[in-house]
Parts: structure tokens; sequence; C-alpha cells
């Protein structure tokens, strides 16, 4: 889908801005300044004004994303649930760092609350979400996208 | 009234949530048609104001009184906004409304939309809550076959337009003003006040924003009466609330119970006791942006209360065992915050990020000399510098760590 066909499913109006951002994030991997400009243009609005919003929200990408991401929710609940021992096993097998930028095929992430607490810790790899996971049980999870 | 009276989760397992007729079979949107054919707007707001029912979002402001102040304001557009955009850690309560009873939270939003005038309400939900959204959007579409919204509802001269505003990740937003910035399509951060969203709210319109378990109570109110909602529960805020209960406790679960029900009953009554092998050591009540109860608290009653000691917030309760450690919730708390800190205000995204930082080297067994003079410090300007509540927020339960904690925070040092 071409980032022209989006911005036409939507009406240039102020409360498209981020749905349409959000479309074009998930459809492209990221919002580049091609097509920031583009929809810029859709909304008669300045670029600046594009960034400005889109840089705010986590589920807004505006960086190009790692063939591999995973997302690890560090939430309070989840943290009683060993999921930083679940960060520290996936920093462990992948000899990464949580937050690193310099690997450019795996990104690790701490992420905020995903509300799902009662079946934490949570672990996203490339949209999938994991629940319940534990240090043990990651191993076999990470299997399958190596 | 006894103990029993479920008025969010009375469907709850019982029927096919999904399923429009067997809502309408329990006695679903009855309360819509008691307001269209026998109540006004007014008596709608009398009757919610007798009810005294407050907030459950966190912050426990009156719903009435909020809902009178934008029925007042003249102006031929207002907007309803249903606040489901829920991110406080430990917090999903919403997310079981949706769930389990989409058409009772439907029925909410009609009606106090109604109530107040709006003919365009928006559901602002989180946008990770893809599968909730498309329930939602399913219950809208039967909902308008079932002639219960858009153009004249059930041949009244009423008019409603229900949106999904699906939420792009940010903690902040769940304040309304931030809220109303997103929708606008603005960076989410949170706007002077006054004026009030009341006054001037959503595209400059007077605008209401309520939580979406607040909006659940809105049609037994209407069927009910204010005055048998306001016999529920606590003297002081009437009513039930959902309780989100996870931790080192045997039953996990989502319950609902009158508001002035002990720490401790919820604990041990609902959420079976401690789990096999686990030693309580602090429980945290409503979320990360929550205070931390020792057992001598136990039996302090959550309420909705100004002066209340445990302020209830979202009603997350979360039980903390012995085996857990200090410094990994340490860095839980300060690291959300930090994320969610929006930058607009110098106090709260410096004092947010030197908060991690500090939280990282207690981790490490480094934290200095410095760190523990600085540190009161920083939670005084959080507590009382910031421009929204997220600072004041981002104190608490590190306030009441150290307070409580000093010992195990420094035990690493002593080590290394």
């Amino acid at each position: 889908m071409t980032v022209e066909k989006i911005l036409l499913g939507f009406d240039p109006e102020p409360r498209n801005i981020l749905p349409a951002l959000k479309k074009i994030s998930a459809s492209f991997g990221f919002v580049d300044e091609e097509n920031a400009q583009k929809m810029a243009d859709y909304f008669d609005i300045s670029i600046s004004r594009i960034f400005e919003t889109a840089t705010f929200y986590d589920l807004v990408k505006t960086k190009k994303r790692a063939p591999l991401e995973i997302q690890v929710c560090s939430g309070a609940n989840c943290a009683t649930k060993d999921a930083y021992r679940v960060i520290r096993e996936i920093e462990r097998q992948l000899k990464i760092k949580a937050g690193d930028q310099f690997n450019p095929k795996i990104r690790l992430e701490i992420v905020s609350c995903l509300g799902q607490c009662g079946n934490g810790p949570v672990v996203i790899i490339n949209e999938t979400a994991f629940l319940r996971v534990t240090p043990r049980k990651i191993y076999d999870i990470l299997k399958n996208y190596l | 009234m006894g103990k029993e009276t479920k008025i969010i989760t009375k469907n709850w397992g019982k029927i096919n949530s999904q399923n429009i007729e067997a809502y309408i079979h329990a006695g679903g949107y009855e309360a819509l048609k008691k307001f269209l054919f026998e109540m006004t707007p007014v008596s709608g707001v009398e009757e919610i104001k007798i009810s005294r029912l407050c907030g459950r979002g966190g912050a426990g402001f009156s719903t009435g009184t909020k809902m009178e102040s934008v029925q007042k304001e003249k102006s031929s557009e207002k907007y309803f906004i249903c606040n489901l955009d829920e991110s406080e850690p430990g917090t999903y309560k919403d997310r079981m409304i949706v769930d389990n009873d989409p058409h009772l939270l439907l029925e909410g939003i009609i009606i106090s939309s109604l109530i107040v005038g709006a003919n365009k309400a928006f559901i602002c939900i989180n946008g990770n809550y893809r599968k909730q959204a498309h329930i939602l959007e399913l219950a809208i579409e039967r909902a308008r076959e079932k002639g219960f919204m858009g153009e004249g509802i059930l041949d009244s001269q009423y008019s409603l337009e229900i949106e999904i505003f699906s939420g792009a990740g940010a903690y902040i937003c769940g304040e309304e003003t931030a809220l109303i910035n997103s929708i606008e399509g603005h960076r989410g951060e949170p706007k002077a006040r006054p004026p009030f969203p009341t006054q001037i709210g959503l595209f400059g319109k007077p605008t209401l924003v309520n939580n979406a378990e607040t909006i659940c109570n809105i049609p037994w109110i209407i069927l009910n009466g204010g005055h048998e909602y306001a016999k529920i529960g606590s003297e002081k805020s009437p009513g039930t609330k959902l309780f989100i209960l996870d931790g080192a406790i045997k039953n996990v679960s989502v319950v609902e119970l009158p508001l002035g029900t002990s720490i401790r009953e919820l604990i041990e009554t609902h959420g079976g006791g401690m789990a096999k092998g686990k030693y309580f050591w602090f429980a945290q009540i409503g979320g990360s942006s929550g205070r931390l109860i020792l057992e001598k608290d136990l039996d302090e009653k959550l309420e909705y209360d100004r002066e209340a000691k445990i302020p209830v917030g979202s009603g997350a309760v979360l039980v903390v065992d012995r085996t857990v450690d200090i410094h990994e919730m340490l860095l839980s708390w300060t690291s959300f915050f930090r994320r969610e800190s929006c930058g607009k205000c110098v106090p709260c995204r410096e004092g947010t990020f030197r908060l991690w930082e500090i939280a990282k080297r207690a981790k490490d067994g480094k934290i200095s000399e410095r760190d523990l003079e600085t540190i009161p410090d920083i939670l005084w300007v959080l507590g009382n510098a910031t421009f929204c509540p997220l600072g004041k927020f981002a104190a608490v339960a590190f306030f009441d760590a150290i307070d409580n904690f000093r010992k195990e925070i420094l035990k690493e040092k002593n080590i290394n």
C-alpha cells in the first residue's frame, strides 16, 4: 500500500493526524522524512508539526527498525515476577544490552506496562506477545527467531 | 443492599457479552430507555449528584459536579470522551470491562453524552488494546442497528455518534488535557487549567472526560436512583470499585467490591491469602504511582477521600513478598516514570531522570553519600513543583521505599 493510499483513507482533519501516523508507521516500519512531507502536505500543516507529534508516542516510530525487535515489560507487576531476570537472560544469550543502538540487527527495549499484568512477564518479539515468560522459557522462544 | 451488590461485573461470565440480544435480555439498555422517555438531562444530573459517584480513574473528583458544569455550558457543540487509555502499571480493569461487557460501557457512554448535551463521543482506548478496540467497533455497529445511537435515538430527538480513537502509547494521555491534545493531533502534553476542559476542551468546545469504569456506574444509577447508589459502600465515597489483585497471592483476579473494603480483606478473603511459601512484605495500592503498605496498615479502608492515608488510585493492589529484590522494584518505578515523563516541565523531566540514575546506582551497589543527600531534595521538587500530577506520582513509591526499606536498599553497598 502506498502512503498516498493510506492518507486518502483519512479525512485531512486534526483528529486523524495520530491515527494516520500510526498507520504509516505500522505499514512502513517507521515514518521517514519523505512520507512525513507527504503527510504534511495532505493535512496542510508543516513537516515539523508532523514530527513534533510523531516523536512523542511509543507506537509511532521515526527510526528504521531492526529485523529483530524485542520488548520486555518492566512494570512493577512484571518486576515482581522476575521480568528483570528475563531481561538479563536475553542480554546474556544475545550478547546485547537493553537500549543499545549499536547492533543493527537486534534491539532490546524495556517498555512500559502493556495491560497484561495478570499474565506477566510479557515479552513482545516483532509484534508477537509472549505471556508468563520465565528465564528458562525465553531460550526456546528466542530460538525460533535466530 | 448487601455486600453482594454487583454493578459493573453483574454480567461477567454469565452472558455472551458480545451479543447485544443477550445484553438486552439481561436488562440492558433499559436505563437508556428510562432516561429517554422518563427523565430530562437536568434530572439525570440530579440523580448522579445524589449518588455522590466520583471518578474511578484515580483522582476521585465528583462525577455529578463535572457533568453539571458541562451541561450548563451554552454551546451547540459539545464532546464526551470515555477515557479508556489505561496505562497505569498493574491496571487492566477497563480492558476487562470491554472484554466482559462492552454494551454496558456503551450504554453508559450514550446516557452520559445525552445528559451533558454532547452529540459526539470518543472512546480513547489504549493503543495496545487492539482486540478490545475491535470488540467495541462491533458493539457500536450492533447498537446502531438497534437504534440506540445515531440519528434520533429510539425515535427521540437525541442524536449521538461514537468514534473510537486508539491511543499511541503514552501514559500521560490518561490526564484529560493531555488526552485532548492527543486527539487534536498534538503531543500529549498536559495544558494549564483554567480553562477547564468542561469549558474549553476538545477543539475548543466544552468536553466531559470520564474514566470507563465511572461510566459503567451510570446506567445502574439511572435505573435504581442516586439514593440507592449512595447506600452502597463507604460513607465518604459510595459505590463499588474494581480492584485488581496481583502479585504473591493465590487468586490473581479482578473483583468488584464496595468502597471502604480494607486491604486485609482484599488480600485475604478475595485474593485467597498469600501464595504457597510466600511471605508478605508490602503491598502497593493504585499502580506504580501508589503508596507502599506495610503489615501494620493492612486494616486501612480503601475509599476516595482527600484525607485518606492510602489513596485508592486505579484500584490496583500488588502484593510483594520477601523474595523480590527491592532494587528491581526501584528500577521498575523510576524507569517507568522517566520514560513516561512528557518533558514539558523541568522538575519532572529532570527529577524522574535523576531518580532513575540513582536507582541504577543503588542496583549496582554504587549509591553515594551525595545521592542520599539529594534524594529528599529531588522528591520534594517532584512532589511540589511539577506541572501535572505525574511528577508527584513518580515520588510516592520511591519516598515510601526509602522511608521503610533504607537498610535493604543500602545493603548491597556494604557487600561491595
